[in-house]
C-alpha cells in the first residue's frame, strides 16, 4: 500500500512539474509576442519563424530617407556585429541576392542609423511623408554644443537623436555633427519634461547614454538581406571606436564663473604662449596619433581643460599621460622627426618613465608615463641633481574623449579625482608657483635611483 | 503573474519526497526505482527555480520599462515650460491710447505695447499695428512728421499694411508741420474725421481698420501757435475676427507655411505677404560652374534693423551660387522681429546677448559671430562676411569663387573685399578688374580662419574697449603690411542710413554714389596678376604705357583729363613720406570720393578711372613707382584749407555734397 502510494506521489509530482514547465514555454511566448508585436505577416517564407516585422520597418525607412536624398549610413553595433563576420562576403558581391535574412530579422526593438547633419536640409516633408507612411516620430533636440563655449550665444537647439516607430519596431536615427578637429560627434539623448517616457525603451538604447566622438568612418554601399544601406567600411573598427567613445564636454559654465573670478590674462605674452602650446599640442597628438599611440592632457594642461577650457597662460609646458603598457621605442625618434628633440629622458620603461621634448621657444612637451596597479595609478618623476624619485600617485581613471583647442584627445573620464589628486581641492585657485617636488598633493618620496644607473635613467641633453 | 502563487506549495512536497525517496531507499534496493526518484525530484527542483527566476526577470523587465527613462535619459535641467496663455476667445480688445506733448502710450487689454515720454525722441506720428484676429503687435514706427518727407515714409508704410489690420495712431510733440495734403488723405481714406483739419501742435488719437470701421478718435486742438493742445485719452473696444478672416489663403506648402508664420506676425514688409500673387520668398538662383565658394559659411551680421535685414537677404539669396545652408544670421539682441525675418527665408540666426556699449558692442558681436562660424563649420578655411545693410551683388560668389584661391595661396593677403572704397559711380568702369589695396575695405569681405584664429581671436578688443573692430583690425599691428584684394566696381552696395555711424547726410554724401555692379557672370581678368610679385610687374608695365598728365593744370577740373576712352593716365602728387598724405586728401576731396581717411592705396598708388580713362596717382618722392615720374614734371601740391577748430570731417561732407 505505502509502495504504490510512493508510485502515484511521485507520478503526481512528476506530471505537476511538466505542467509547470509547458506553461512556463506558453508564458515566455506570451511574453515576447507581446513585445514585438504581429503586425506584419511573415512573408517572407525563407525566414519563417524570425521576425521579419523589423525588415519591414527597415525597408520603409530607406525608402523614406531615400525618397528625401537623405544619406543615412547603419551603425546598428549588433548588426554591424553580424556583418563583420561576413565582410569579405558581402564586399565581394554588393549585388548578390541573399538566400535568407539574416541580420535585419533577428527580433531587436531598434535599428540604428546615424545621419551627418551637414548633409541634409532639416526638410519637415521629411517627417510628413513619414507619418503618412505610418511612422511615429520622436525628435530629441538640446543645445548645439559647438555654440556653448561662448558666452552669450542663445545657442539654438538642434536635433540629436530621431525615433520613427512603426508597429513593435523603432528606427533610432542618431544626428552626428562635426565639430572643430575634425571629429563627428553625437548628443546624448535626454527626454524633455513633456515627451513620452515610454515611446520606445530607451534604457535599451545603443547611442544616447552619453554623448560620443567618432573619426569620419569611409562608408560602403552593400547589399544585406535584400536591402541597400551604406555601412562604415570597417565595421570591427567602427564598433571598437564605439566601444570607448564617450566624449566629455568642457565645464563651460564652470570655466566663465573661473575667469568672473580670476580674469584671463589677456597680455601678449599670455597670447603668444597659447598660441605655441596650441600648435605644440597638435604637432604631439599628430605624432602620436601616427604611432597608434594612446594618450591624454594630464597635470597642467588637464587642470587647464578642467578648469577654464584653455591652456594656462603661465603654466609654461605641455603635458600629456601614456599609459606605460602602450609605450613604443619609436617615439623618440617619431618627435625628433617632427622636429622636436629630446630634452630629457628619466626613469625607465620598467619604472618612472618620462620624456620632455623642446618645442619652439621654451614651451617644452612632457610625456608622463603611468603604471597600473590593483588599485591605483602612478607615475614618476626624478630630480636630475640629486637622483631622488618621486610617485604620484592617482585613483584609477578611464579615458574619455573630449575637445581642446580645435583638437579631439583623451582626458581623464574622472577628470575631477584626477585633477584633485594632483592639486588637491584647491584647485580651482590660480596658483603661479608650482614646484613640481612638493607642491603636488599626491607625491611620494620613492627612494633614490642607483648611482650605477644614473646614467641610463638621469639622461639631460 | 497570480498564477505562479501556488509556486511556494511545491516546496513541501519537494521535502517530502526526498524524505520518501530515502525511505524508500532503505527498503527497496533496486537502482533503477531509486535514479528515476532522484531524476524526477530533480526535475522538480529546477523547475521551481527557473519558475521563480522567470517571475524575478519579468517583474525586473517590467519594472525598468517603467523606470528607464526616468533616470539616465531625463533631462538634467528641469525645462518647466511656461503655460503660455491660452489663446484667449475674447473677441474684444479693449484699446487705450494716449496723446500729449511729452508723452505717449499705447495700451491693449491692460497691457502697454507702447509707452514713449523720453524727452527729445519720438517726436511726430506713432503707428501701432495690430493683427485683427489675435491682438498681437505686427508693427511699431513712429514718423516724424515735423520734419520733411517723413510722412511720404508714412504713406509708403500704410500702403503696405494688409487690409483689415487695426491701425493706432497717436501724436507726440508735434506731428502736422510737414504732414501734407497726400498723407492727411490717406488717413482721411481710414476714416479718421479729423485728420485733414490737424494743425500746428494739436493732440490727436485714432483707432480704426484699415479699409473698415473706425473704433474711434480723439482730438485736441492747440489754443496757440507757443501751446499745446490739452493730453488726449482714448478709451475703446475693438472687435476681433477669426483668424481665418484674418489670413491670406495661399495653397499650402512648406514655403507658405513659413509666409503665413511670417504675415500672422509682421506687418510692413509689403507684397510679401499680399494675398494675391505674393513676392517669392524662395529665389533658385543659377547655379554656379565650379563654384569655388560653396562649401564656405556665410556670416551675416544683424542688429535690430529688420527691413533692412529683409532686403539683404532678399539679394543675398538672389545672388548666383548662393548656399542657403551655409548662411546663418547673427542678430545683436534677442530681438524677435529680425528672427521672423530670418526664418521667413528658412535660414538659420542665432541671437546674441549684446555686450558693452556703442562700438564695443558691434565689436563684441563680430566677435561671437565669427568665433561661432568657424565652430558651427569646422571644415571652412574661409568665412564671409556680411552685414544688414549690404546689397549683394548678382556675381558676388562668382567673384569671390573666382578669387578665392589666391587667398588661400598668397600669404601676403589680409582679406578679399567686395567693396571698393574709391568705387564712384565716376570713378569706376571695369567690373573684370581687381586691384591690390593696403586697407581693409569690409562692406562684404571674405576672412581666412587661420588669420582669424591665430591673430585676431586671441587679441580682439576686449569689451571695455571701444574701439571700431574695422579700424583695430586696419591697424598695423593687425594687419602686419598685408593687402586686401578688391574689385574695381564693388560687389556690395551699402544702403543703410541709420545705423551707429551713419545719418542720412552722411550717406547721401559717401555712399549714395557708389557704383554697384549689377552684370551676372564677370569673367574676371588677370587674377593670377593680383599674386605679390606679379601685382608689382602688371603695375610697373602700366606705368610703363601711361601717358603723364599736363601737370600744369588744376587736376580738380574736369578739363585736366582729355576727353578720351580706354586710354592709361597718371598724374603726380606730392608725397614726402609713407605717412604724407596732404595732396591725396585734398585731390580725394575735390574729386568727390572718399577723403575722410586714405583709402585704396598701394604703395604709394592709387588706381581708379576718370572720364572711362584709367587714372593712377603716384605719391612722389614716397613711392617706389617715383622713379616713372619723368624728371620734367614737378609732382602736384595742394594745400589743405585753413583748418576750422575741431571740424574735419564736416567740411568734406559739404563738398562732397555738392556732386
Amino acid at each position: 500500500m505505502q509502495k504504490i502510494n510512493k508510485n502515484v506521489v511521485l507520478a503526481l509530482l512528476s506530471l505537476t512539474s511538466l505542467v509547470f514547465l509547458l506553461f512556463q514555454l506558453y508564458y515566455y511566448k506570451f511574453y515576447l509576442s507581446q513585445k514585438n508585436g504581429t503586425v506584419f505577416s511573415k512573408v517572407r517564407g525563407s525566414q519563417s519563424g524570425q521576425d521579419s516585422t523589423r525588415w519591414h520597418v527597415v525597408r520603409k525607412f530607406l525608402g523614406l530617407i531615400s525618397s528625401h536624398n537623405i544619406p543615412v549610413y547603419l551603425i546598428d553595433p549588433l548588426i554591424l556585429g553580424l556583418v563583420d563576420k561576413d565582410i569579405e562576403q558581402i564586399r565581394s558581391s554588393p549585388d548578390g541576392p541573399s538566400p535568407e535574412c539574416k541580420y535585419f530579422c533577428a527580433p531587436r526593438d531598434f535599428t540604428t542609423f546615424a545621419l551627418l547633419d551637414k548633409t541634409w536640409k532639416h526638410e519637415v516633408g521629411l517627417f510628413r511623408t513619414a507619418e503618412k507612411m505610418g511612422f511615429q516620430w520622436l525628435k530629441i533636440i538640446n543645445k548645439d554644443p559647438r555654440l556653448d563655449g561662448m558666452d552669450d550665444l542663445s545657442g539654438i537647439e538642434i536635433p540629436l537623436h530621431y525615433i520613427f516607430k512603426l508597429a513593435s519596431h523603432a528606427i533610432h536615427l542618431v544626428v552626428f555633427y562635426e565639430r572643430s578637429g575634425n571629429y563627428l560627434w553625437h548628443g546624448p539623448l535626454r527626454l524633455k519634461q513633456h515627451m513620452d517616457r515610454k515611446f520606445v525603451p530607451f534604457r535599451k538604447l545603443h547611442f544616447g547614454r552619453y554623448p560620443g566622438a567618432y573619426e569620419k568612418p569611409e562608408l560602403l554601399l552593400v547589399s544585406i538581406d535584400d536591402l541597400k544601406v551604406q555601412i562604415p567600411k570597417n565595421p570591427s573598427n567602427f564598433l571598437e571606436e564605439m566601444s570607448h567613445s564617450r566624449f566629455l564636454e568642457c565645464r563651460y559654465r564652470e570655466a566663465r564663473a573661473f575667469f568672473q573670478l580670476y580674469p584671463d590674462d589677456a597680455s601678449l605674452d599670455a597670447v603668444e604662449f597659447r598660441k605655441k602650446a596650441k600648435s605644440l599640442l597638435h604637432l604631439a597628438a599628430l605624432t602620436l596619433n601616427n604611432l597608434g599611440v594612446k594618450f591624454w592632457l594630464s597635470s597642467g594642461t588637464c587642470l587647464g581643460w578642467y578648469r577654464q577650457c584653455n591652456v594656462i597662460p603661465h603654466s609654461k609646458d605641455v603635458d600629456l599621460g601614456v599609459f606605460i603598457r602602450d609605450y613604443k621605442a619609436d617615439i623618440i625618434p617619431a618627435f625628433q622627426k617632427a622636429g622636436l628633440p629630446l630634452k630629457h629622458k628619466f626613469g625607465k620603461v620598467e619604472d618612472s618613465l618620462e620624456l620632455s621634448f623642446q618645442g619652439e621657444d621654451d614651451v617644452k612637451l612632457d610625456i608622463f608615463f603611468f603604471y597600473e596597479e590593483d588599485d591605483y595609478i602612478w607615475n614618476g618623476g626624478t630630480q636630475a641633481k640629486s637622483g631622488k624619485k618621486f610617485k604620484y600617485l592617482f585613483p584609477k581613471f578611464t579615458l574619455c574623449w573630449t575637445e581642446f583647442v580645435e583638437l579631439k584627445v583623451h582626458v581623464p573620464c574622472e577628470t575631477r579625482q584626477y585633477v584633485e589628486a594632483n592639486y588637491g581641492p584647491d584647485w580651482k585657485v590660480p596658483v603661479k608657483l608650482w614646484d613640481w617636488k612638493s607642491s603636488p598633493s599626491n607625491v611620494q618620496y620613492n627612494g633614490v635611483w642607483p648611482v650605477d644607473e644614473w646614467d641610463d635613467v638621469i639622461q639631460v641633453y | 503573474m497570480d498564477e505562479w502563487k501556488p509556486n511556494p506549495t511545491v516546496k513541501p512536497h519537494k521535502k517530502r519526497s526526498w524524505y520518501l525517496a530515502w525511505k524508500y531507499k532503505l527498503m527497496n534496493q533496486r537502482a533503477l526505482r531509486k535514479l528515476c526518484q532522484t531524476g524526477a525530484v530533480l526535475f522538480l527542483l529546477v523547475t521551481v527555480i527557473v519558475n521563480i527566476k522567470l517571475i524575478l526577470d519579468t517583474r525586473r523587465a517590467a519594472y525598468e520599462e517603467e523606470e528607464e527613462s526616468a533616470q539616465d535619459y531625463d533631462d538634467e535641467m528641469l525645462n518647466v515650460e511656461v503655460p503660455r496663455h491660452p489663446v484667449s476667445n475674447k473677441k474684444v480688445l479693449d484699446v487705450e491710447v494716449y496723446s500729449s506733448r511729452s508723452k505717449v502710450y499705447v495700451a491693449v487689454d491692460g497691457t502697454t505695447v507702447l509707452e514713449d515720454e523720453a524727452r527729445e525722441q519720438g517726436r511726430g506720428i506713432h503707428v501701432i499695428v495690430l493683427n485683427q484676429a489675435t491682438g498681437h503687435v505686427m508693427a511699431k514706427r513712429v514718423f516724424d512728421t515735423y520734419s520733411p518727407h517723413e510722412d511720404e515714409a508714412m504713406v509708403l508704410f500704410l500702403n503696405m499694411v494688409a487690409r483689415g489690420r487695426i491701425l493706432i495712431f497717436t501724436i507726440k510733440d508735434e506731428g502736422s508741420f510737414h504732414l501734407k495734403d497726400t498723407a492727411k488723405n490717406v488717413l482721411k481714406s481710414l476714416g479718421s474725421q479729423v485728420a485733414p483739419f490737424l494743425s500746428w501742435r494739436d493732440m490727436w488719437t485714432f483707432v480704426g481698420k484699415k479699409g473698415g470701421e473706425v473704433y474711434g478718435e480723439k482730438h485736441a486742438k492747440s489754443p496757440a501757435l507757443s501751446t499745446w493742445g490739452d493730453p488726449v485719452l482714448l478709451k475703446t473696444e475693438v472687435h476681433l475676427t477669426s483668424v481665418e478672416d484674418a489670413e491670406c489663403h495661399w495653397p499650402d506648402t512648406e514655403l507658405n507655411r513659413r509666409r503665413k508664420r511670417f504675415c500672422s506676425k509682421v506687418e510692413g514688409y509689403g507684397s510679401v505677404c499680399s494675398c494675391k500673387d505674393p513676392t517669392p520668398i524662395e529665389f533658385n538662383p543659377d547655379p554656379l560652374k565650379d563654384n569655388k565658394v560653396f562649401d564656405v559659411p556665410v556670416a551675416v551680421i544683424a542688429g535690430n534693423r529688420p527691413n533692412y535685414l529683409y532686403r539683404m537677404l532678399r539679394s543675398l539669396l538672389s545672388a548666383q551660387g548662393v548656399n542657403p545652408q551655409m548662411i546663418t544670421v547673427f542678430i545683436d539682441g534677442y530681438y524677435e522681429e529680425p528672427m521672423d525675418v530670418v526664418e521667413l527665408f528658412g535660414l538659420s540666426g542665432i541671437q546674441h546677448t549684446p555686450i558693452s556699449i556703442k562700438n564695443a558692442r558691434v565689436s563684441q558681436h563680430y566677435k561671437a559671430s565669427l568665433t561661432a562660424t568657424f565652430n558651427l563649420f569646422p571644415d571652412a578655411k574661409f568665412a564671409v562676411v556680411l552685414e544688414e545693410d549690404l546689397d549683394i551683388s548678382v556675381d558676388f560668389f562668382s567673384f569671390l569663387s573666382q578669387s578665392i584661391h589666391l587667398l588661400e595661396e598668397d600669404e601676403s593677403l589680409y582679406c578679399i573685399s567686395a567693396w571698393n572704397d574709391q568705387g564712384y559711380e565716376h570713378t569706376a568702369e571695369d567690373p573684370s578688374l581687381l586691384y591690390r589695396v593696403e586697407t581693409m575695405p569690409g562692406l562684404g569681405w571674405v576672412l581666412r580662419k587661420s588669420l582669424y584664429k591665430d591673430e585676431l581671436e586671441p587679441k580682439w578688443p576686449t569689451p571695455e574697449k571701444l574701439w571700431d573692430w574695422d579700424m583695430w583690425m586696419r591697424m598695423p599691428e593687425q594687419r602686419k603690411g598685408r593687402e586686401c584684394i578688391i574689385p574695381d566696381i564693388s560687389r556690395s552696395y551699402h544702403f543703410g542710413i541709420v545705423g551707429l555711424n551713419m545719418n542720412g547726410y552722411f550717406h547721401e554724401a559717401y555712399f549714395k554714389k557708389h557704383k554697384f555692379n549689377t552684370v551676372p557672370n564677370v569673367q574676371l581678368k588677370n587674377v593670377e596678376s593680383l599674386r605679390k610679385d606679379a601685382y608689382e610687374t602688371e603695375i610697373h608695365r602700366l606705368l610703363g604705357e601711361a601717358e603723364v598728365l599736363d601737370h600744369s593744370k588744376n587736376p580738380c577740373e574736369d578739363s585736366f583729363v582729355p576727353d578720351t576712352e580706354g586710354r592709361v593716365y597718371v598724374m603726380f602728387i606730392r608725397m614726402e613720406q609713407e605717412a604724407d598724405f596732404t595732396t591725396w586728401t585734398q585731390l580725394a576731396k575735390c574729386l568727390h570720393i572718399w577723403d575722410l581717411d586714405v583709402r585704396g592705396n598701394h604703395k604709394g598708388l592709387w588706381r581708379l578711372f576718370r572720364k572711362k580713362n584709367h587714372f593712377l596717382v603716384v605719391g612722389v618722392p614716397a613711392s617706389p613707382y617715383s622713379s616713372k615720374k619723368p624728371s620734367s614734371v614737378t609732382p602736384i601740391y595742394m594745400e589743405p584749407p585753413a583748418k576750422e577748430e575741431g571740424a574735419v570731417a564736416v567740411p568734406a561732407v559739404a563738398a562732397a555734397e555738392q556732386t
